[in-house]
């Protein structure tokens, strides 16, 4: 990865995190259900997280494993949020959500190698409880297959370019353990697992 | 190579089938209000076009200095001036036109949309800067919203990308799209050629199923028109495009003397969208080619069946349509 | 080598930040955007925070080996472990004078380098970490959003380390080394104005 990428990646981090975070409810109004459910996900702090944080993973571990995510954390989208429509089950409690994310950036900063099929259901997990929190949005109005179609396609692209960006910065093989790419992507593993955290101490002091 | 873009065009392919409600609903239902001032300060409104859901729903906020009590509106001494805003546009009604003619018998239209649901009226002065700006930014947006909510223009942008294949090429075959409906956006615009609207929609259709035909052509190793011309063949069907963009600008009785400002906008507003979409596609071409996702040998041709099969779809019903209104 | 990469994209991405923070530090701090400014702005206002911080990626650095790659991965975790006795307000004894007396003693460990074993330097930048993290965490349930808060500060956490470990990286040359003892000796110097003035609070 060039300085100069970095540096864009970097801009892009800031000028992301700094821009206002938009209504959904006026994006629904301008542009539409599809809108709607794509932009929903791209606007949430907590979603944000469990994507790239899932997408470092995936693609810290190769593309061997990683490129399954682009079919199958789509797919765990939608069925997370049609389970939540059809059986109207209440989101999980925000215990879970942190012990979640805790997880998912304990997996990373241990640099485990996870086998696909566990990749693959971890994916599924997250995309479905994902989802089914997006599910709180949809109002009568609302269209859901088009507001499923557009949470599935910000899952996919979100996912799929997290990974190749990830892919590509990641340590080859063939470099030691202590090569400093290894270090970056593990770090981010251990900041992840700190958010984590204090989301779970915040959910136990109220 | 050109299997990675396969997973991509399917999603977007069945996006686009979604998106073929909305964007046959967003054919314009267009309110129309119209303020004559009686005496100075005091006008009568009336709506020459009803909102689809009834005057009474429309959320409609006067400066406040001004009284609304339909059909009047008496806003004193200082006249209708200050900002005007419907706060509850949406899917139903995508905008509205307010029409006020002075006691001079100027008449001055304002436009206000979802994505631009306040206007500033201005005195009788010249344009300042604020009233650009205030152009700018309306018609910007409304580009931006017309081409990403055009599935159609979007499925066209990316059988070009697919046939194409990026670099050099890639960038002067959008640059003939783009130049291509520019052009006929400002001919249609400025009314020197009318083409009626329901044709013409069946016509993007078409073009896109002619896409879809030489995608299948390519991947059997046959060199297409679109293959060997690229540029050719975006400029000319970017021309009938540009056509359909300009529809959305038509319904919104622009007043003569802002129309190539509000066009020159709404132009640049488009051009963003397109530019946003073409950076998503390669980006994502990228990120499937580095993560070797790419379809299977027996689905290789599903993408360019889909893009053909929605696009015949839609040219078919755009034909019933025109049938039926014949 | 890659410490350095870093130091110029932080560098060139900083002024940016401060840019486009400013305006939102004037009005009032609302929603994630807020959260965010209000946690990645927590620990780089406070100086005695940012030295500390600054100088366990100096010490790390110094002290190479495995130091090098635990600290950034393990310390964000040990931190986060501390705001989350701040959050479920668990109080610690004398919070201010240990922070002053991490300054100090960090700096000190710079500046006249210091080797201790891997153990015992771990468990001294622990114990620092968890009164640092506790400093922050008890801010965290009243920020406008916790979880915004929360991705901020350990953000701006990480980016000193990174800071930190790049001064470190100064070492490969004669000059960087001494520049390196200075670093230290002003952090000591800063931690040990806090100590005095935490001293001077509590009397």
């Amino acid at each position: 990865m060039s300085a100069r990428l970095r540096t864009a990646a970097l801009t892009a981090l800031v000028l992301l995190a700094q821009s206002q975070i938009a209504d959904a409810h006026i994006v629904n109004a301008r542009l539409g259900d599809f809108y709607a459910g794509a932009l929903h996900p791209l606007l949430t702090l907590q979603d944000m997280l469990v994507l790239v944080a899932l997408g470092v993973l995936a693609g810290s571990l190769g593309a061997a494993s990683g490129r399954w995510l682009v079919v199958v954390f789509p797919l765990g989208l939608c069925a997370g949020l049609g389970l939540a429509v059809a059986a109207s089950i209440a989101p999980v409690p925000p215990v879970v959500d942190a012990a979640t994310i805790l997880l998912l950036g304990l997996l990373l900063a241990a640099s485990l190698r996870i086998p696909v099929a566990l990749l693959c259901a971890i994916a599924f997990a997250l995309g479905m409880m994902r989802g089914a929190a997006n599910a709180g949005e949809l109002v009568p109005q609302t269209d859901r297959l088009l507001y499923a179609a557009g949470l599935a396609c910000a899952g996919y692209v979100t996912i799929t370019l997290v990974m190749a960006v990830a892919l590509t910065f990641r340590r080859p093989d063939t470099e030691p353990v202590s090569s400093w790419r290894g270090i970056a992507l593990r770090a981010i593993g251990g900041w992840v697992a700190a958010v984590g955290l204090m989301m779970a101490g915040l959910s136990f002091a109220t | 190579m050109t299997v990675a873009r396969a997973l991509l065009s399917v999603v977007l392919a069945l996006a686009g089938l979604l998106l073929a409600r909305p964007a046959v609903a967003h054919q314009a239902t267009i309110a129309v209000l119209e303020f004559r001032e009686m005496r100075a300060g005091v006008y009568i409104g009336r709506w020459t076009t009803l909102p689809k859901d009834g005057a009474n729903r429309i959320d409609l906020r006067m400066p406040p200095h001004c009284l609304l009590r339909l059909p009047e509106l008496n806003c004193g001494d200082k006249g209708l001036v200050g900002q005007m805003t419907i706060a509850n546009l949406g899917e139903d009604m995508s905008a509205a036109i307010i029409r006020v003619t002075s006691l001079a018998g100027e008449t001055r239209s304002y436009t206000i949309s979802a994505a631009n649901p306040v206007v500033t009226v201005l005195g009788t002065d010249a344009p300042t800067l604020d009233t650009w700006i205030e152009l700018a930014k309306t018609y910007v947006n409304l580009g931006i919203d017309h081409i990403l909510l055009g599935a159609d223009h979007l499925l066209f942008v990316l059988g070009l990308i697919w046939i194409v294949q990026g670099g050099w090429r890639l960038l002067k075959t959008i640059t003939a799209f783009t130049i291509g409906h520019s052009v006929s956006l400002a001919v249609t615009a400025f009314g020197l050629i009318g083409v009626p609207e329901a044709p013409l929609n069946a016509c993007i259709g078409l073009s896109i199923v002619f896409v879809g035909v030489e995608i299948v052509k390519q991947q059997r190793g046959e060199i297409g028109l679109t293959a060997k011309y690229p540029w050719a063949v975006a400029f000319g069907f970017g021309l009938v495009h540009g056509i359909g963009f300009a529809s959305a600008l038509a319904g919104l009785g622009l007043e003569r003397r802002i129309l190539p400002a509000a066009l020159l906008f709404f132009n640049v507003g488009v051009e963003i969208g397109q530019i946003l979409f073409v950076t998503l596609v390669l980006a994502l071409i990228w990120a499937h080619r580095r993560l070797g996702a790419e379809l299977p040998r027996w689905g290789a041709e599903l993408p360019a069946y889909a893009i053909g099969s929605v696009s015949m779809f839609w040219f078919l019903s755009r034909l019933v349509r025109v049938l039926a209104a014949a | 080598m890659m410490a350095r990469k870093l130091l110029y994209s932080t560098l060139a991405v900083a002024p940016l930040l401060l840019l486009t923070a400013s305006p939102g530090l004037a009005h009032e701090q609302t929603g994630v955007s807020g959260g965010l400014a209000n946690g990645l702005l927590h620990p780089l206002t406070g100086l005695d925070h940012l030295v500390a911080m600054v100088a366990v990626g100096i010490w790390g650095a110094q002290l190479g080996g495995v130091a090098i790659w635990v600290l950034p991965i393990v310390f964000p975790l040990v931190m986060a472990f501390g705001a989350v006795l701040g959050i479920l307000k668990i109080g610690l004894p004398v919070p201010e004078l240990v922070i002053a007396l991490s300054g100090l003693i960090l700096g000190l460990a710079v500046a006249l380098r210091v080797r201790v074993p891997f153990a015992a330097a771990a468990a001294i930048v622990a114990v620092f970490a968890i009164f640092h993290g506790h400093a922050h965490g008890v801010e965290l349930p009243t920020a406008a959003n916790p979880l915004a808060y929360g991705c901020g500060f350990v953000v701006a956490t990480g980016l000193l380390h990174a800071c930190g470990i790049t001064i470190g990286a100064l070492a490969r040359w004669p000059v960087g080394e001494r520049v390196i003892q200075g670093v230290g000796a002003a952090i000591a110097a800063l931690g040990g104005y806090f100590l005095v003035a935490s001293l001077g609070a509590a009397a």
